[in-house]
């Protein structure tokens, strides 16, 4: 039997880079933080609030996101959008992401159990 | 205003770069909020819903580096490989060389013995320092540059598998101690040799007289055999032409050492007024006797020992 640690750091170590997908995909819709967190929960993509909300500056810095103060509502909220470069980069995600789940099927049909 | 809340975010945005700190103020403060409000409104009591979404954050120092993406490490594996290297080739020589530098002045001052102390206390020192200044200036660069243009690895920096040997590291430094031993106690005993003269002053037991010529030569054969140990070392293994030259410094240290003893030049005619026995010159020449004898049987020995040694590595 696996360790639950072992298994804790594998699952984390697999599912590191797909926020960064889900994020870009959700946000192409704009949204702010906390609602973009459990949206992406409610998805299936349960995610830390102290890794998102630094994730999120840290794809507006790289220009993959826009943001927009909304001052309307009871608190002033940052929403964030997938910009232009966001979506080509996010389509380049997508495509990989394809390829890599291709690759493992194949592989698993290739190996005789 | 003084809430969890409040006191969190100033813990973050301490050490958030200034110039975007009111805006992730603002932003998290609401983010906070948002979390706060969520959970009140399933029936939670406010202050532990706040207590709760703070824990959740975690510690504000981590999630402060996370929006500065800042490293929460001394040295990061970029750096790391080339900090150890360095850190290893300066250790290796620097401390034992100032070390070995302060212990020869303090002899040249007239320490003795009472030199290896400083020395080892200034190797150590030293050491630590090395250590201490080079390891502060990996940080200074892993935090100042975050991609450095290290060198690439390359196969060409494969060291070189070890070579069998035949000659051991023990072996060899068994053998330079025991010659650092001896050229240690050829001072030592004109200093202390434990026999004292009835007005209590020390009685060498060499002859003061040698310290003219023979003595000094005879440490400097001893040194030679100590580099001649570290150059066996190295070469790893036994060959006729090392055999001739350690033949030679053999030779070199005993034959002076057996004519000395043999023309009676060698102990310290002193030692007679107080070790009666040796007054007689029966007993004199017979201690010198056995001496040039000893001497003869370990130089016998060696050359055979080695002689063999030799044949069997060449075979």
């Amino acid at each position: 039997m696996v360790s639950e640690d072992v298994l804790r750091t594998h699952l984390q170590e697999l599912r590191r880079g797909t926020v960064v997908v889900a994020s870009l995909v959700a946000l192409r819709r704009p949204d702010y933080g906390y609602a973009l967190l459990q949206r992406l929960t409610d998805h299936g993509f349960p995610v830390d609030a102290n890794t998102l909300y630094p994730l999120l500056r840290r794809l507006e810095d790289q220009g993959l996101l826009t943001s927009e103060w909304n001052t309307e509502e009871s608190r002033p909220r940052k929403f964030y959008k997938t910009s232009d470069e966001g979506e080509s980069m996010l389509n380049r995600l997508l495509d990989d992401l394809a390829a890599v789940q291709t690759s493992i099927t194949g592989l698993i049909q290739g190996v005789d159990r | 205003m003084n809430t969890l809340t409040d006191r969190y975010l100033a813990a973050t945005l301490r050490s958030v770069p200034a110039q975007r700190r009111d805006e992730i103020a603002t932003e998290l403060r609401a983010s906070i909020e948002d979390m706060i409000e969520d959970r009140a409104g399933g029936g939670e009591d406010a202050a532990a819903a706040e207590r709760q979404v703070l824990t959740e954050l975690g510690n504000p120092d981590r999630l402060a580096a996370r929006y500065a993406d800042r490293r929460l490490q001394l040295i990061g594996p970029t750096y790391y490989l080339a900090w150890l290297r360095l850190l290893k080739l300066l250790l290796s020589f620097i401390p034992a060389l100032a070390g070995t530098v302060v212990a020869v002045v303090k002899v040249a001052e007239g320490r003795g013995f009472g030199a290896i102390g400083p020395g080892l206390v200034v190797a150590l020192h030293v050491a630590v320092h090395i250590t201490f200044w080079l390891t502060l200036t990996f940080v200074l660069i892993e935090r100042a540059q975050p991609t450095a243009d290290l060198p690439d690895w390359s196969v060409d920096e494969l060291p070189d598998v070890p070579a069998h040997r035949d000659i051991s590291l023990v072996d060899t430094i068994a053998s330079v101690v025991m010659l650092a031993l001896t050229i240690g106690y050829l001072p030592l005993q004109h200093y202390q040799s434990w026999i004292h003269a009835t007005d209590g002053d020390n009685i060498p037991i060499l002859d003061p007289a040698l310290w003219s010529f023979w003595l000094p030569a005879l440490i400097v054969v001893l040194l030679a055999s100590a580099v001649f140990e570290v150059v066996k070392y190295r070469i790893g293994h036994w060959s006729w032409r090392l055999y001739t030259a350690k033949a030679l410094l053999n030779l070199a240290f005993t034959v002076p050492l057996m004519w000395l003893a043999l023309s009676d030049a060698l102990l310290n005619p002193a030692l007679g007024e107080r070790l009666s026995w040796l007054a007689d010159a029966d007993n004199g020449s017979l201690l010198n006797s056995l001496i040039a004898l000893g001497v003869a049987v370990v130089l016998v020995w060696d050359l055979i020992d080695s002689g063999i040694k030799t044949r069997r590595q060449k075979a």
